[in-house]
């Protein structure tokens, strides 16, 4: 017994390897390979069309891959969803009308082989308050907060969400990460897709980007944010000499208006210090963090002008040594 | 199988609790009945009095839109939903959705076919051996089947917008070409002999006459009900990736 535990906790909750999956001329998904560890919580990201719900849906076995293998627990996810091993709320999932969002409640816990009590359920899934309505009758962000329920009815060892908070109010939204973390916190793993990069910033141990069907980045938020240049650093200075800035050192991007400058660097300490060494004194020196939302377009910006075939590391927003004078 | 179970009874209260559905499968032919059967006490059809036919032809109206029409635009709208996907994701067993979908189906068929033998019984004065009553019920109750196999075929390979003209063309030709409406005779009765309605009528009615029953019509029905099933296989499994 303690030994087959022991065997599982060190396999990959789920991996991809060389995932793909094609719909006529469209590479929805594309040599995707990821493995999850247990107890992580990994934020997928992407572009719309990037092939997030795709690679859900195979995960969750909804969908075959055109090529490559999904394990999920060291087995086929089949398997895995079979024994109620998995939580999952669809971005595309419906629910049945005409019933009590409690007897829908009920009847889905009836189907799990580790079922929680249908109250506590209703309440860790905030909707209790609204139990007794009928499921055709709820407004989105309430169907959505159903969906979840739905998702944690039993107990289990891995979540996956597409989009949970999409149609949820500002409130909801905080409310279901409170709810969520708790999830997370008795050592499930929790893998979802979103579109709210601060949600993804809070929640996440770990980022996964991809664009296009392919993996563009993986690691913790901030290593995804230095990737893109972690720091802002801007001043004012008289006698621009374009080619010094250039070769400062830990330098991403670089955009000159008139005697103002803005620099993204992965070292802003690096990048000031070479700077003043230099014997420049720039004026009205500010450093900022770049969020992980300009991370995220840089990054994908970036793979979007490789993938159309112009002159990679030329261009005025972030991502890419590059310069651009007004 | 003890889920699925739940699957189905869940299913069954959802389609008591649906007007529509009650409507056309039990309100409806019981109204005709009520009206209709006393009026034409004196015609005799199919060898037997009118409200003996009229009978048979009500209950299989009931028991057959509620399986086809009902079932079809429910399973379209539930695939379109995602709630068969949502399905997907818990611990019952694959095909658990038709399986259920089949139970309820042929479960709600019992009282709003029972219910309409019980008014030619004791309204329209038809008297017959126990074991009649039972053979009547059954042959309906097998039609209804067929019909629910057809409309997880039709349910599962069109849209909701489509599957309603669709159910309710088969609907129309199966029924008014089965003789459901009235009685056929002639031309009319020589296309409608290939029809599992027309047959499952007759059978009731050689029944009741004492006549014997052609083996052709009991190979009628089997072979529709074997073609509807192969269509919803064919439907079920085609779907497999976009369900
Ligand atoms: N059934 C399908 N048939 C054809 N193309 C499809 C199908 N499903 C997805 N695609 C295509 O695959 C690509 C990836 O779609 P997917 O839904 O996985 O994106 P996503 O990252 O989830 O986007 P979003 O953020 O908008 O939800 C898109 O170009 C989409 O048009
Ligand atoms: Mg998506």
């Amino acid at each position: 017994m303690t030994q087959g535990r022991m065997g599982a906790s060190g396999a990959p909750v789920v991996s991809f390897e060389n995932v793909r999956k094609v719909y006529g001329h469209v590479k929805a998904v594309d040599g995707l390979t990821m493995d999850l560890r247990p107890g992580e919580t990994v934020a997928f990201l992407g572009p719309n069309g990037a092939g997030k719900s795709t690679s859900l849906d195979m995960l969750l076995d909804l969908r075959k891959p055109t090529s490559g293998t999904i394990r999920m627990f060291g087995s086929d996810p089949y398997h895995a969803i079979k024994a109620g091993r998995v939580g999952a709320m669809l971005q595309s999932g419906g629910l049945m009308p005409e019933v009590t969002v409690r007897e829908l409640v009920a009847l889905v816990t009836g189907f799990h082989p580790r079922p929680l009590p249908v109250e506590q359920t209703l309440k860790r899934a905030g909707i209790a308050s609204f139990a007794g309505q009928r499921v055709d009758k709820l407004s989105g962000g309430q169907t959505q907060r159903v969906r979840f329920a739905l998702a944690i009815v039993g107990e289990c060892d891995l979540i996956v969400l597409d989009e949970p908070t999409a149609a949820m109010d500002v409130e909801t939204r905080q409310a279901f990460w409170v709810n969520m973390k708790a999830e997370v916190a008795e050592g499930r793993t929790l893998l979802f897709a979103t579109h709210y990069l601060e949600e993804a910033d809070q929640a996440a141990d770990r980022i996964i980007v991809i664009n296009k069907g392919r993996l563009l980045a993986d690691g913790t938020p901030s290593q995804i944010k230095a990737r893109a240049g972690a720091k802002r650093i801007s001043f004012r200075l008289d006698r621009i000499d374009e080619p010094f800035l250039l070769g400062l050192p830990a330098l991403v991007n670089v955009e000159i208006r008139h005697d103002l400058v803005q620099i993204q660097s992965t070292d802003s300490d690096r990048t000031l210090y070479a700077l003043l060494d230099a014997g420049y004194r720039p004026r009205e020196i500010e450093v900022s963090g770049v969020g992980l939302e300009q991370a995220f377009i840089a990054i994908t910006a970036e793979d979007d002008r490789d993938g159309n075939g112009t002159t990679p590391g030329r261009s005025d927003s972030a991502g890419v040594a590059s310069y651009a004078q007004h | 199988m003890n889920s699925t179970l739940a699957l189905a009874r869940a299913e069954v209260r959802r389609l008591g609790r649906n007007k529509r559905y009650s409507f056309f499968s039990v309100g409806l032919p019981v109204v005709l009945y009520l009206v209709i059967a006393p009026s034409a006490r004196h015609y005799h059809v199919y060898g037997v009095a009118y409200p003996a036919y009229y009978m048979i032809a009500m209950a299989s109206i009931g028991a057959f839109s509620g399986a086809l029409t009902g079932n079809a635009q429910r399973i379209s709208q539930e695939r379109k939903d995602g709630w068969i996907r949502q399905l997907r994701l818990t611990a019952l067993p694959a095909n658990a959705y038709v399986i259920a979908k089949i139970i309820a189906s042929m479960v709600i068929t019992v009282p709003s076919t029972v219910l309409v033998l019980l008014l030619g019984r004791f309204y329209g004065g038809v008297h017959l051996e126990l074991w009649k009553w039972f053979a009547i019920g059954g042959t309906i109750w097998i039609g209804a089947l067929a019909f629910t196999a057809l409309a997880v075929a039709i349910g599962y390979r069109f849209m909701p917008d489509t599957v309603q003209p669709i159910a309710m063309f088969v609907y129309f030709v199966m029924s008014i070409l089965g003789g459901l409406w009235f009685a056929l005779s002639g031309f009319l009765a020589k296309i409608g002999d290939v029809l599992p309605t027309y047959q499952v009528t007759r059978i009731g009615t050689d029944l009741i006459s004492n006549q014997s029953v052609p083996a052709t019509a009991y190979i009628t029905i089997l072979a529709w009900f074997a073609g509807f099933v192969v269509l919803a296989v064919i439907a079920v499994r085609a779907t497999a990736e976009t369900v």
